[in-house]
């Protein structure tokens, strides 16, 4: 009996360090697409980057936070010129690439030099299009001079794709992915697994695990089935019906990140009768329930509501703004605009966008009430963008996540090519302009919640949510922020038994 | 003649009773009666005793599975399918039935004038109806109301157009086994007029095929109508059909077989019902030589 309980001890207590080492280290294992079928590289900024490696090597100068603000990363600080044509950033000081050399000033002219090399052809150069010149004032001083003035320039530079690497290693980067960030690059296999290691000296503190493996699974329903299986540990992009197979489990963690997708939305073109009227336009935005949309087409929980603007929750200048359903006046408005009776309208749509038909139909429902009559047209999701977006009265659209300043100018603009409500408003496009140049931080936000404000309440899309992303992890991680993919500070996450 | 006519009416009626009666004593025949005959009077009486508005949505029973007040579960906006199942068949019903009058109508009157006339004008008509029998239907289906647009306007008249074609063949067949016939030689030697013939002689003998024809044809334009719903091109949400509901509840399938299940085997059900019943009215008109049934 004495050595049964010996032999209990002794076991226990050999057992124990290899359970605590686990505790604290443990690998991360996570999927990617093979996007690129394979030619991924670790160059931050090449058109085949590998951004599941780079994200975890190397580090931006500005990152955005949980809200979407530039916040501080190999930069400490910013500022401008009055004129906001000349950026000035500091950075941050002792900083070490995983090579062991210093990060500075020189590094960040290389990059960013980099990204304008012809013979690279990389994406991001039309993003810092406006980017003329960059100079090292000292070691830990940058100065980037622009073409035309840019207020919101650090949201520019806030870019995934802008990761620092060390000067003159253009040529290697690509198989080294050499950087500042949380973990170094092992091996690089983008069609079986990468691997990466925890950088112990890093500058915000060693990471919490040990190891990450990035595993190619071409197939959406195969990187959800290895997630069920276990075989790894996060899962991006689960749609709503995909949701159902993971919830309820304990084996599993469930986040709803926002994100600025405006995936279902009416547009009511505002050159056309009767949505040339202010009211008739503003009668069928107000009429719906849009808590109840969300509900019913994306599930409780599915996405955020938004009143008739194209500014999501995580951006800093999103304007609080409330729109609940309001059918009395609704039939005031229409009544005042000469439909007493009400309105009958064909709203154009189609199986090209899973959401479409289904928002409709709710949209149908919930706007009767205010003797609204919607008639669902069905058209061919062929030749939907070139042949009935743009060109009937009222129809159904989807945009992706961009930052205020960008999807203003896109899609409301009066001079702009996808600007879909053919909204022609030149205070709107004054303040526009005026927004961007504008550099008090508080009055260019108010700018841009005027604009969204006048969008509610005159303009002629109707866009009654932005969806939430459905993220979903093995219930053994821990320490993994809720939000977009773009944000996330990977040495944080553990992993346990 | 008023005399004359209802004995012929009443002789039809028997006649008609008899074939009933025949259908109904073999087993494919009772079966297949009985499931059409469920769904026509179905059609009819649901939009009476559905127990849910088929348009009402409900937040909170999202694909919820059956229950005591969803005996079919709901889909995925939360609408009762059982209600939607029910009245899912107004509309295949309403659209086929006119459109397989229609096809049945138009490709026979063709078929037996073309078998009557025959020369080179049924050679002509005879290999467009070839060429146009060469074209995938559903394609040619598909661009029509792509062009033309949605709705039973649209589909009736284009459903009734392509599935006519093979009647036409069917009918000017079944008109040349009888044309050779010497009442129809005597008919001709006593003067009558072409539409004479074609309607007094030729018709009631070559009705038998159309008959047992046109319940084949209902039974494809149904399936035909279903797959135009299915792929979006059929009737328009939020309309209850059967294609449209199999085809909005197709991605739930894994953890929400009710919502496709139910209009799967409702249009499945009655698309087997006609098939059985014209197996067994060929057998009664004694078309089916072969005797050869699957039940």
């Amino acid at each position: 009996m004495i050595k049964l309980k010996t032999f209990i001890v002794t076991a226990v207590l050999a057992v124990l360090p290899i359970s605590l080492a686990q505790a604290a280290g443990g690998t991360f294992l996570t999927a990617h697409d093979l996007g690129f079928g394979g030619s991924e590289n670790a160059d931050p900024i090449h058109p085949n980057r590998f951004w599941q490696v780079t994200e975890k090597t190397m580090n931006r100068l500005v990152r955005p936070s949980a809200a979407g603000e530039p916040t501080p990363d190999l930069a400490v600080s910013w500022s401008a010129n009055d004129a906001a044509t000349e950026w000035t950033f500091k950075l941050r000081a002792g900083v070490k690439f995983h090579d062991g050399t210093d990060f500075d000033a020189a590094d960040v002219v290389d990059l960013l030099n980099r990204i304008k090399d012809p013979e690279l052809d990389s994406p991001v150069a039309s993003v810092l299009a406006v980017m003329e010149k960059v100079e090292a004032i000292d070691p830990l001083t940058v100065k980037i001079s622009l073409s035309a003035a840019h207020a919101d320039f650090p949201m520019l530079i806030m870019d995934y794709r802008i990761r620092m690497t060390p000067s003159g290693s253009g040529d290697t980067i690509g198989k080294t992915g050499i950087g500042t960030g949380p973990f170094i690059l092992e091996t690089l296999d983008p069609e079986g697994t990468t691997v990466l290691k925890a950088n112990p000296d890093y500058w915000e503190g060693a990471p919490a695990v040990e190891t990450i493996k990035i595993i190619a699974i071409p197939d959406a329903q195969a990187r959800v089935q290895a997630l069920l299986s276990g075989q790894i540990d996060m899962l991006r992009h689960i749609s709503a019906q995909e949701k159902v197979l993971f919830e309820n489990n304990p084996k599993f963690k469930i986040q709803q990140v926002n994100t600025g997708d405006w995936l279902a939305a009416i547009v009511f073109r505002t050159d056309i009768e009767p949505f040339t009227d202010v009211r008739v336009r503003k009668a069928v935005r107000i009429a719906a329930d849009r808590e109840a949309m969300i509900n019913l087409v994306l599930g409780p929980g599915g996405g955020v509501v938004t009143c008739d603007h194209p500014v999501w929750t995580g951006d800093q200048y999103r304007a609080q703004i409330e729109c609940p359903q309001q059918i009395d006046e609704a039939k005031r408005l229409l009544a005042e605009a000469g439909y007493p009776d009400g309105i009958e309208i064909d709203v154009v749509t189609s199986d090209l966008r899973a959401l479409w038909v289904d928002m409709v139909q709710v949209y149908q429902q919930q706007v009767a009430a205010a003797g609204i009559k919607i008639n669902l047209v069905k058209a061919p999701a062929d030749g939907y963008w070139s042949d009935v977006w743009m060109k009937k009265p009222v129809v159904t659209t989807s945009w992706g996540q961009r930052p205020a300043d960008q999807v203003f100018n896109e899609a409301y603009r009066s001079t702009a090519s996808w600007n879909e409500s053919y909204w022609k408003n030149p205070e709107f496009d004054r303040k526009l302009d005026q927004a961007r140049q504008e550099l008090d931080r508080a009055k260019r936000t108010a700018l841009y919640q005027d604009l969204q404000k006048m969008l509610f309440e005159e303009g002629g899309t109707f866009t009654p949510f932005h969806v939430n992303q459905v993220v979903v992890t093995s219930a053994r991680v821990t320490g993994l922020p809720v939000m977009f993919d773009d944000g996330v500070q990977y040495h944080n996450v553990s992993v346990g038994e | 003649m008023s005399d004359t006519t209802t004995l012929i009416r009443e002789n039809a009626f028997v006649k008609l009773l008899n074939i009933l009666a025949d259908m109904v004593s073999r087993p494919s025949g009772l079966v297949g009666l009985s499931l059409v005959g469920f769904h026509i009077v179905l059609a009819i009486v649901s939009p009476a005793i559905v127990p849910y508005d088929y348009r009402v949505m409900d937040s909170l029973a999202i694909l919820s599975g059956p229950s005591a007040e969803h005996w079919l579960g709901t889909d995925n906006l939360g609408r009762d399918i059982l209600t939607r199942t029910m009245l899912g068949g107004q509309q295949a019903l309403l659209v086929t039935s006119i459109g397989t009058v229609i096809a049945i109508a138009w490709g026979g009157m063709l078929g037996v004038m073309l078998g009557l006339i025959g020369g080179w004008l049924e050679n002509l008509v005879m290999r467009l109806v070839d060429a146009f029998l060469a074209i995938p239907w559903i394609l040619f289906l598909l661009l029509i109301v792509s062009v033309v647009g949605l709705g039973n306007a649209v589909l009736i008249p284009t459903l009734a157009f392509f599935y006519g074609i093979p009647v036409v063949r069917m009918s000017r067949a079944a008109t040349h086994d009888v044309v050779a016939l010497d009442y129809i030689t005597a008919a001709r030697a006593r003067g009558e007029s072409r539409i004479t013939i074609v309607i007094k002689e030729l018709l009631p003998n070559v009705l038998d095929v159309l008959l047992v024809e046109a319940a084949m044809r209902w039974s494809w334009m149904l399936l035909a109508f279903s797959s135009l719903s299915f792929l979006g091109f059929g009737v328009t949400p939020p309309t209850a059909d059967w294609g449209l509901m199999i085809a909005g509840a197709r991605s739930f399938m894994s953890f929400a077989p009710w919502a496709v299940l139910a209009p799967v085997v409702a249009l499945s059900s009655l698309i087997i019902g006609i098939n059985l019943s014209a197996d067994a009215l060929a057998k009664a008109l004694g078309i089916d030589r072969a005797q050869k049934a699957p039940l």
